[in-house]
């Protein structure tokens, strides 16, 4: 849905850096060398930004309840 | 007992030091009062005047908790501690409001705190998108907590490694989430355990 907050294992804040992190990408530069820059370490946190989709710019069209 | 720091990386809000001449059970309880003891604060209660996004209330409540919040450990109390009795005063709880109308995404800067020294450690954080016509506006109240009640109220990530079984080496790293500097999570750790202890012994003297 949306980036979260914080990583689900450790715990440590993430989310500041999601937006940056998708724009390097979609330009083309290696994943790697984007998490190494942002000080995500540890694989936990690294798996968060590798797998995530960002639905929520389609979900939000359809209504809530 | 013989302290060294190893290594102090103030980018990475981190630092690393290693304790030696105690035994195992001292530094668990060094490693667990500094990760689940030391109080910070976070978002603990929200109210929603307007909510159309596409998060539940409920959703974004609990994004709003997890926001770690720059604390200020001298001019707050924990709630339950506090002089007011647990009822919530200006010295013990800080008040935020949050309004915003879509098309936009709302960051952690339009956050407004009361107290210009409790802010969200990153102004960049996404809290949540809106499309057009989508609005929320809402008022929060964060606490001082422990790690132990909530994930959300961690000051960091802290362990310990032996790097030799024969001896009662201990390597300490301390890596703070960015509401205290790991220096004050160490010291606030330290101070803790002593009051602890000698609220234990108070008790002990009770006894006999």
């Amino acid at each position: 849905m949306i980036i979260p907050i914080r990583c689900f294992s450790c715990g440590k804040p993430i989310a500041q850096h999601w937006e940056e992190f998708s724009e390097r990408s979609k330009n083309g530069e290696d994943k790697k060398k984007i998490m190494d820059d942002l000080g995500l370490e540890r694989y936990c946190c690294r798996a968060l930004f590798l797998g995530h989709v960002d639905l929520i710019d389609d979900a939000s069209k359809f209504k809530k309840f | 007992m013989d302290i060294k720091l190893i290594s102090n990386e103030e980018k990475k809000n981190r630092i690393t030091f290693s304790v030696s001449g105690i035994d195992i059970a001292y530094a668990n309880t060094l490693r667990r009062i500094m990760g689940f003891e030391v109080p910070v604060m976070a978002i603990d209660e929200v109210e929603f005047r307007k909510n159309s996004s596409i998060l539940y209330d409920e959703l974004f409540a609990h994004r709003l908790g997890l926001i770690p919040l720059t604390t200020d450990l001298k001019a707050y109390t924990m709630t339950s501690e506090c002089k007011c009795g647990g009822a919530g005063c200006a010295s013990c709880t800080v008040k935020f409001t949050l309004k915003a109308a879509g098309p936009c995404t709302v960051y952690t800067a339009d956050l407004k705190s009361k107290d210009p020294d409790i802010k969200p450690i990153a102004n960049k954080i996404p809290i949540v998108k809106l499309l057009e016509d989508q609005e929320v506006e809402l008022e929060a109240t964060a606490t001082l907590g422990k790690g132990k009640d909530h994930s959300k109220y961690c000051p960091g990530l802290i362990f310990y490694r032996i790097p030799d079984q024969d001896k009662d080496e201990f390597i300490f790293t301390v890596e703070s989430w960015g509401q205290l500097t790991p220096k004050e999570i160490v010291i606030k750790a330290i101070d803790l355990y002593n009051s602890q202890l000698e609220e234990f012994s108070e008790l002990v003297k009770k006894l006999e």
